[in-house]
């Protein structure tokens, strides 16, 4: 046996390793902090993963644990070490992580990390520090200060509305996530030895990918007490312990599970992810549709959700893409629960869409009546209107220069057995009104976002012709 | 097996701190306080007696120093006689190696047809082809989708996922993957960009990189979901406490989510800090063209990085300096990283040669100034448009040259004036005075400035405030 070599052989950052503070630490003398590090440092030494280990500082007396611990060393925000050790355990999943933090720290600031990490269940291992004190910051009440203990926020001693003492352990060990929970403390050999196993247990688990552990330690702040370190060490055996009864709070027999693959950097991967592909499309266009607009056409397809004003917008938008043609699409919904109106500006530009918004279109497409309502009027003069006649009945009295189609987009869809596909039926009408392409465009997006469902392609296609089919016959 | 002899204890006072822990600790009382001070420490130590000794080691286990209390090693002294402690420790920090850069790679992409995805896939798909695999967030409209798309994408490439508790775990977990020298990203929107602020304080600090795409909705406080440019002011002068930059771009278009989330990453390792990309609402729901890139990035990992390795175990990241002229340097560093980030500097100038009114906008807003330029441009109007990609640092050299020969300015924003305050400030450190009086249409609340209100505000002059 050695003294713990996972210290450094001189603590070059306590006060730039000047004089004595090269190797002595900063607590105060009896500070339960320095046999939590004693402990951990033999730890990682006996199992052999000093190289592997990432140990995670907090904000308290214990902020400088890097001064110390010839580890790999990550200083945290106060509170979030938990979060900042998993940042570090999914970064390098063989590394093992130690989060060491402070009742202030991590049953306070810190609580919604601390309980959110211990339920994620990822093998870490979190080591707290309860000395029923903040420490660092002079004496101030601690989520785990006794009742009737004194602190400089609670001067006359903490009562029943400064709440109650927080018990760490049991919380945690009450969640599903954490494989080991023990509570420990440092006021004797017996207790010390005790302390120590559980510290080595706690990261040999997770060193074996088994799970989250935690381990409490109860721990003196005699500064704060202002007592001696003997009286302290007996204060938390008479007075700490019977609120956090000593021992283990749960211990799961677990089998190894967290093991990560390298992660993928295969292009080709992405690109199938993400749909790409290398086929150029076929092209149907002689030219951009000016018979419409010079270089900019201007599209809203507005409805309720469900009715595929989205999806219809999208390919037209994909639609003009693989003509080489540039397209927006800009949806906007009702509120954030999601249902309600369902709006759609796209763009169709021979170069760059310049201004994405459709305020004022040249066509609209209008799934529903209030639709039809709501912007028939801020469609330009010349434009085209092509709305669902099996919903609305009464059109409003538009521009006479701007042309209307009525078409059944419900009926026919319903009379095709997929109410769904009425989208597509718009999409015929749009075509056979404003012939903005050829039918082979439009008929070719939408075979490309069918390619996984190749079933459906036959119906889409029937509906696509149905849309064809009724304008016409208005034409007649 | 025959029992190895146990060692004593062995202790040197000046590293005793005369808590008294190890008295009760021994039953063969060897161990007394001593009544003496020690002239080095102002303590007064222990002293051992170990004569009744029998090596049973409770005294060291119950010493908080690492030093104190501690076996003898054979042949070590075993008297109290001061001295030197390099000599006696030794003054090697550490014996881990000196880590060295493992560059990231660049592998080529096939050339593949253009998709048609929303701005805020566009900005995942970028992340991923910058070799970003850590991806952690916390859901909010509008730009939630870039994080349901990495949730989707992330475990098909071996990588990692989280929806964490909150943005403020969010930046944390950021902070410890970064820590790690890897790149990690997050998609949020105003609210919780505000939540993040302390955590980004702390990457500045800690110089760790990372990329934030915030797609800005309407406040303050809960605002709505509709797209404003509220947090220009946030990210160019309010990035936590202290002495905050980052470098902080504006898409406008989807192909720009994709191509500027990539620099992000770049920009974000070659400065050691965080990124700020700033889209609107109706950027990241905009579906556009995008055309990939035809490489992406396999990333190394650079050698100041916490990886939990041999190699990096020397490391630390900390945003902490407690001596203030440690801190002060420290700012002093940070700021030479500022100045040297002003060569990131970009912007777009459209029509803007021979410019008399010279619009300014930036995101969507832009886009429809873009729109106004073209259309005034028909009614014979010499207009120009003035985009700046990175709102910090400012790209007020080209800003200079756009305005050269206008008579007018009209900056364009879906904000109270947030824009117009950076290119204020930046042509007063710029020491231009000199310009024409600043006009402006300002939308708020969600509602983006239309194109037919900066037409009225060029043409008629008309205040155009919402
Ligand atoms: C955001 C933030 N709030 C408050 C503080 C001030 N602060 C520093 S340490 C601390 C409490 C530390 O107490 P504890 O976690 O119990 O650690 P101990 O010092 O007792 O070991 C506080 C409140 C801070 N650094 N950051
Ligand atoms: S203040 Fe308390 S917790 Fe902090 S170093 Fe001193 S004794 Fe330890
Ligand atoms: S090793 Fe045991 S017997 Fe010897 S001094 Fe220490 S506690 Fe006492
Ligand atoms: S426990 Fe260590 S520091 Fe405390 S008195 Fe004993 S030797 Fe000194
Ligand atoms: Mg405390």
């Amino acid at each position: 046996m050695s003294k713990a070599s996972v210290f450094y052989d001189k603590f070059e950052r306590h006060s730039h390793g000047e004089g004595l503070k090269g190797h002595a630490t900063h607590y105060c003398p009896g500070c339960g902090h320095g046999l939590a590090h004693k402990y951990l440092a033999e730890a990682i030494d006996e199992l052999g993963i000093q190289d592997r280990t990432v140990a995670v500082s907090p904000v308290g007396c214990s902020v400088f644990l890097y001064y110390y611990f010839d580890v790999g060393n990550t200083q945290a925000a106060h509170g979030r070490a938990p979060v900042v050790a998993l940042g570090h355990k999914f970064a390098n999943p063989e590394s093992v992580v130690v989060s060491y933090q402070g009742d202030g720290d991590l049953a306070s600031i810190g609580l919604a990390e601390t309980v959110a990490t211990a339920q994620l269940g990822a093998p870490i291992t979190v080591i707290f520090i309860n000395n029923a004190i903040y420490g660092m910051t002079g004496g101030q009440m601690a989520p785990t200060t006794l009742m009737g203990q004194t602190s400089s926020t609670s001067p006359s001693g903490r009562n029943e509305y400064n709440g109650q003492p927080l018990k760490m352990a049991e919380l945690i060990a009450g969640l599903d996530g954490p494989v080991y929970v023990e509570r420990v403390a440092l006021y004797d050999a017996k207790q010390r030895i005790k302390a120590k196993k559980a510290i080595h247990k706690a990261m040999k688990l997770q060193m074996e990918g088994r799970g989250y552990s935690f381990i409490e330690v109860l721990a003196e702040c005699p500064t704060h007490l202002k007592m001696n370190p003997e009286d302290t060490e007996k204060w938390v055996k008479e007075c700490m312990e019977p609120v956090y009864p000593l021992g283990v709070k749960k211990d799961l027999t677990v089998d190894p599970w967290f093991k990560r693959n390298a992660p993928c950097f295969k292009g080709e991967k992405i690109l199938s992810l993400a749909g790409a592909t290398s086929e150029h499309p076929e092209r149907h266009c002689k030219g951009f549709p000016t018979h419409l607009a010079p270089n900019d056409i201007s599209l809203k397809l507005a409805g309720s959700g469900g009715d595929g004003a989205q999806t219809a917008a999208m390919l037209i938008a994909r639609a003009a893409i693989s003509e080489g043609f540039d397209a927006t699409h800009i949806p906007s919904y009702g509120p954030e629960s999601r249902g309600g109106t369902s709006y759609a500006d796209v763009h169709v530009a021979e170069d760059e869409v310049l201004n994405p918004g459709s305020p004022d279109p040249q066509v609209l497409i209008a799934f529903n009546a209030p639709s039809l309502a709501k912007f028939g009027p801020t469609v330009r003069k010349g434009g085209f209107v092509i709305y669902d006649s099996s919903v609305v009945t009464d059109a409003p009295v538009l521009d006479p220069s701007i042309r209307m189609f009525p078409v059944p987009f419900t009926g026919i869809a319903t009379d095709l057995g997929k109410a769904v596909v009425k989208n597509i039926v718009a999409l015929g009408a749009l075509q056979a009104a404003t012939n903005i392409f050829p039918k082979d465009t439009l008929l070719g997006a939408i075979r490309t976002a069918l390619k996984d469902k190749c079933a459906l392609i036959p119906l889409n296609e029937e509906a696509f012709a149905w849309g064809i089919k009724s304008v016409e016959a208005l034409d007649k | 097996m025959a029992l190895k002899e146990r060692p004593k204890p062995y202790l040197l006072p000046e590293y005793c701190k005369g808590c008294g822990r190890c008295l009760d600790a021994c039953a063969k009382d060897c161990i007394h306080l001593s009544d003496q001070i020690n002239p080095l420490t102002g303590l007064v130590p222990v002293e051992l007696d170990l004569t009744n000794c029998n090596a049973c080691g409770l005294c060291m286990d119950a010493c908080p120093e690492p030093y104190g209390l501690r076996p003898a090693h054979e042949g070590e002294i075993q008297d109290f006689e001061l001295e030197d402690p390099a000599k006696l420790f030794g003054v090697k920090p550490s014996d881990a190696p000196e880590p060295v850069d493992m560059p990231s790679e660049v592998l080529p992409l096939p050339r593949t047809e253009p998709l048609v995805i929303k701005g805020t896939y566009a900005s995942a798909l970028g992340a991923l082809l910058a070799g970003c695999r850590h991806v952690y967030g916390y859901p909010i409209t509008p730009s939630t989708e870039g994080a349901e798309l990495m949730a989707k994408f992330l475990p098909k490439l071996d990588g990692t996922f989280i929806q964490a508790v909150s943005e403020v775990a969010t930046v944390n977990m950021m902070y410890g993957t970064a820590g790690a020298g890897l790149p990690t990203m997050t998609f949020t929107s105003s609210p919780g960009f505000s939540l993040m602020l302390e955590g980004v304080s702390y990457m500045i600090g800690a110089e760790l990189p990372g990329v934030f795409v915030d797609v800005m909705r309407g406040g303050p406080g809960l605002g709505n979901i509709a797209p404003e440019q509220s947090d220009i002011k946030l990210a160019c002068h309010g990035l936590g406490h202290g002495n905050t930059q980052a470098i902080t771009l504006a898409p406008s278009t989807p192909q720009e989510m994709l191509d500027l989330t990539m620099l992000a990453f770049e920009l974000s390792f070659k400065y050691r800090n965080p990124v700020i990309l700033l889209g609107d609402g109706y950027l990241g729901q905009m579906t556009g063209k995008v055309q990939l890139p035809e490489t992406m990035i396999k990333p190394g990992i650079p050698k100041w990085a916490v990886y939990g390795d041999a190699m990096h175990r020397k490391n630390v990241i900390t945003s902490i300096f407690l001596t203030e002229s440690d801190l002060e340097a420290h700012n002093v560093h940070l700021n030479a990283k500022y100045e040297a980030m002003q060569v990131e500097a970009r912007a777009e100038s459209f029509l803007c040669d021979d410019a008399e009114v010279v619009l300014i906008a930036c995101n969507t807003p832009a886009r429809t100034a873009k729109g106004a330029v073209q259309e005034l441009r028909h009614q014979g109007i010499k207009a120009g448009l003035f985009r700046p990609i990175t709102l910090w640092p400012f790209p007020v050299e080209d800003l200079k040259a756009a305005i050269q020969g206008a008579q007018r300015i009209v900056v364009v924003e879906a904000s109270a004036g947030q824009l117009e305050d950076e290119i204020r400030l930046a042509l007063s450190k710029a020491g231009v005075h000199q310009f024409p009086e600043i006009e402006s249409v300002r939308r708020m609340g969600g509602v983006l400035p239309q194109q037919s209100e900066i037409m009225t505000r060029v043409l008629g002059r008309k205040e155009v405030l919402a």
